[in-house]
């Protein structure tokens, strides 16, 4: 190949905090327009600054993760810009002590091992949400996430592939999401990645011109948005079919395209300088160990436990720690039920079955775990029967009934009984004399139909076991 | 009880604040401030809201010495016992000690800013208008105090300004003195008289007035730009189009010392002047800071007038600002002194005050 892709990543990771980065209001996504929202957040004067140290905690354990070089004293600067999603118009945010420089992730890629290094990872608020009436020509504003604290993560011009950005990007999201600094979802928007892309002949020393592109919100549009710009800088080298300039483009993932987003020349000079009303930021050894001890495990380092100490699978432990939502599910059902065998596979074969139904992921499964783990128990001791189990699942999913109770009021416990079992399969030979007499010249199939006669008989509550053990005795004519 | 004004920078909430300014036509405050909050669990009475100059922002060139701020002439008058604002410019501490009011500028980070317009931020601070020094420091002990709301502050949640010391030495910056009328030198000489004085030399007093003005007008800048039409305040009608919006209301929104303001500080923060301006300027502040000797003397001692150029005055009342030192300004003698002292030391100015009044 005679071209070079060189790429640079910015990543903006909405940070998991309660509140806001500079008031005391709600960060939390899916609130009615501005409902989140007090004098500070909507930019009215009179309202200091006063730093979330959540956030500050959260902003170095990003920093522990990636390996970065935290700053010990840190500080806040304004960028000043007019737009009305910016309700001061400023925008608080760090440029010159960022809470942490010269970090790196590794990643693996069908090349290999690469480490991707980072340039630094600095605090600041998000800005206002824009919308657009098209029917009367107007915008309106929503401030519920003005001022909800994110972490900018920016690497070096380190990448090469798309599939070396997404790798990387699932890497940050599994150290991110594990460690509780965000819940890293592109499609909710709290984890947003721009892409720095240039292309130069192999070999060379110089970069290309570069174009940032904005607006991929999932991995697969990163990935297509990547291809599509690199070709474009390709052709325009080999035709000269148009000249590449510096600019920021959108993706559009309905045409598949990048456009050109015409910003204004005079737009870029953003007058920073320390934000006064914030006092510097101190951050101290203890500071720092005490934020390293609290630091859930990680998702490798679960792997290796779910693996080595709990002998699961390779196949379900990369399922369970590929999403945190999922793992902490597992470790929270654990809690009230410890056979890990059982607990994953009610995550992996029937949770994940019913969530799919529901149109969600292993991220947005949300459910009660101690009733998930009462129910899985009462799989385990024989009280119900799987298919019981089943739907008690998907009650407990819809209604939040609780396992324990509902089997008693709706009389499902399984019915072992062998005599009582014994007649009913006699009466359904009987009824099925026609099938028997198949079943006996060779036809095995037979043999379900009867099953499942004799289960709807018991009202689906039987241990199948003990009813295939007297059916086949029965059939054999002992 | 105490009768006590407000400036109209200080949030009452429920009721319009507008800082002097078009822009914040019809506004209302969304709060109170935590010094309204703290005037009021100690019985005193907001009597009035004072007109102001937009933002507190004075004449920069033309002298307007005689127009007096209505936060000083209810205390002059005997309308109020108090009143609160935020004296950037010596404006107010100037006026006060000229028409027989002294007022008293706290430490930095002492009073809560929290429902205080906001302009100058890493100088704004709540002062008092009052008929004493001791009685305007009983006022500040009930107001001062850290407030979790303010993120700048010192953790302190209560000041003992009546702590005595004996012995008071006093700096006298001749150099500057003698640029006072006869009147102020003769008064300020037979202050010094009282008190062990030494001779002090303000290293950098030649550029205070400008580092105060590329930082003010920097922070001015940026604080106003949330005045933009868009979700409070005055709006112009008959735009077309965002940035006409935006020019259109801060045109016919903004006075004219505010937009002077905030012209030079847009510039001072540009790409091409922050180092030489706004970097250059934040280093001589801690300098500045850096240059004072309260080893050698408890306060220094300045007259509230040198020249009939506003700007050249402006050193004058600068240092307080820049530093976040405690002053007051009165009349001794029928002219206008006064006095500075280091952080949290306001108790020295007071016992100098009573030295001297005495």
């Amino acid at each position: 190949m005679k071209y070079e892709v060189v790429m640079g990543l910015e990543v903006h990771v909405e940070l998991a905090t309660e509140s806001k980065l500079f008031c005391s209001c709600s960060a939390k996504f899916g609130a009615e327009a501005n409902e989140n929202v007090c004098p500070a957040c909507a930019g009215m004067p009179g309202m200091p600054a006063v730093t979330n140290k959540k956030a500050v905690e959260l902003g170095i354990a990003a920093a522990l993760v990636t390996n970065s070089e935290i700053t010990r004293t840190m500080f806040f600067d304004k960028k000043n810009y007019f737009y009305p999603d910016l309700p001061t118009g400023y925008q608080i945010t760090q440029l010159f002590a960022p809470i942490c420089r010269n970090g790196w992730v590794e990643i693996e890629t069908g090349e290999g091992k690469k480490k991707i290094t980072l340039k630094q990872i600095h605090i600041e608020e998000d800005a206002g949400k824009l919308v657009h009436d098209n029917r009367t020509g107007t915008s309106l504003v929503d401030f519920n996430r003005a001022s909800v604290p994110l972490v900018e993560i920016v690497s070096n011009p380190d990448f090469r592939t798309a599939e070396e950005v997404v790798t990387y990007l699932e890497k940050l999201r599994s150290l991110l999401s594990f460690a509780g600094v965000s819940d890293c979802k592109l499609q909710e928007g709290s984890m947003r990645c721009d892409v720095n892309i240039s292309v130069r002949e192999k070999g060379s020393d110089k970069l290309g011109t570069r174009t940032e592109i904005k607006n991929m919100n999932s991995m697969k549009a990163i990935a297509a948005a990547i291809e599509f710009e690199s070709q474009r800088h390709i052709d325009a080298l080999e035709t000269g079919s148009e000249v590449l300039v510096q600019e920021t483009r959108r993706w559009d993932d309905n045409i598949g395209e990048t456009f050109s987003m015409r910003e204004k020349e005079n737009a870029t000079d953003y007058r920073y300088f320390p934000n006064p009303e914030i006092m510097p930021i101190v951050i101290s050894d203890e500071w720092i160990s005490a934020v390293r001890e609290s630091l859930p495990e990680t998702a490798q380092d679960k792997y290796i436990r779910l693996t080595q100490k709990l002998g699961l699978s390779e196949y379900d432990s990369s399922i369970i720690t590929g999403s945190k939502n999922l793992a902490d599910i597992f470790d929270e059902t654990m809690k009230y039920f410890n056979k890990p065998k059982e607990v994953v596979n009610w995550i992996i074969v029937e949770l994940l079955a019913i969530a799919k139904g529901d149109n969600k992921g292993g991220d947005d499964v949300k459910i009660d775990c101690k009733k998930f783990a009462k129910l899985i128990e009462l799989v385990d001791n024989n009280t119900i029967n799987r298919g019981v189990g089943k739907k008690l699942l998907s009650l407990v999913w819809k209604e939040g009934i609780d396992p324990d109770v509902y089997v008693k009021e709706n009389n499902l416990g399984m019915v072992s009984d062998t005599d009582m079992i014994g007649q009913v399969i006699k009466n359904i030979l009987t009824m099925h004399s026609k099938s028997v007499d198949e079943y006996k010249s060779g036809n095995q199939k037979v043999f379900g139909f009867l099953m499942g006669q004799v289960m709807r008989e018991l009202g689906g509550k039987a241990d199948p076991q003990v009813i295939k053990k007297l059916l086949t005795d029965l059939l054999a004519g002992k | 009880m105490n009768r006590v004004v407000l400036e109209d920078c200080i949030m009452q909430k429920g009721i319009p604040v507008t800082a002097g300014s078009k822009i914040l036509e019809n506004f209302i405050s969304p709060l109170t401030a935590t010094v309204v909050n703290k005037l009021l669990d100690h019985g005193n009475v907001i009597v009035q809201r004072a007109k102001m100059y937009e933002f507190g922002i004075p004449n920069f060139f033309t002298d307007d010495s005689d127009e007096i701020p209505e936060a000083i002439k209810v205390v002059k008058d005997g309308v109020a016992d108090y009143s609160l604002c935020n004296d950037l410019f010596g404006k107010y501490r100037r006026n006060a000690a000229e028409t027989g009011c002294c007022y008293i500028h706290p430490t930095y980070g002492t009073v809560s800013r929290f429902g205080l317009i906001p302009l100058v931020s890493s100088m704004d601070q709540i002062g008092v208008v009052c008929k004493s020094i001791p009685e305007g420091l009983k006022l500040l002990s009930q107001i001062a105090g850290n407030d979790l709301e303010d993120g700048a502050m010192f953790p302190e949640k209560f000041y003992d300004y009546a702590k005595n010391k004996q012995s008071i030495s006093v700096g006298i910056p001749e150099s500057i003195v003698n640029k006072a009328d006869q009147e102020t030198q003769s008064a300020i000489k037979e202050f010094a008289e009282k008190f062990n004085s030494v001779n002090v030399d303000l290293e950098y007093f030649d550029v205070y007035k400008q580092v105060m003005m590329i930082l003010s007008c920097a922070e001015i800048s940026n604080n106003i730009s949330r005045y933009d039409g868009i979700k409070f305040g005055y709006r112009a009608s008959g735009y077309k189009g965002i940035d006409d919006l935006y020019i259109k209301t801060r045109s016919e929104g903004l006075g004219v010392e505010t937009k002077l303001a905030a012209i030079m500080g847009a510039m001072v923060l540009s790409k091409n002047q922050y180092t030489p301006y706004y970097e250059q300027a934040t280093k001589i502040r801690r300098l500045i800071k850096e240059s004072l000797r309260f080893d050698a003397y408890d306060i220094i001692v300045l007259p509230c007038c040198i020249s009939e150029d506003p700007y050249e005055n402006l050193s004058l009342f600068a240092l307080p600002n820049l530093v976040g030192l405690p002053c007051a300004s009165f009349s001794y003698k029928g002219q206008g002194i006064q006095l500075i002292a280091n952080v949290k030391n306001e108790n020295l100015i007071s016992t100098a005050w009573e030295v001297c009044m005495a």
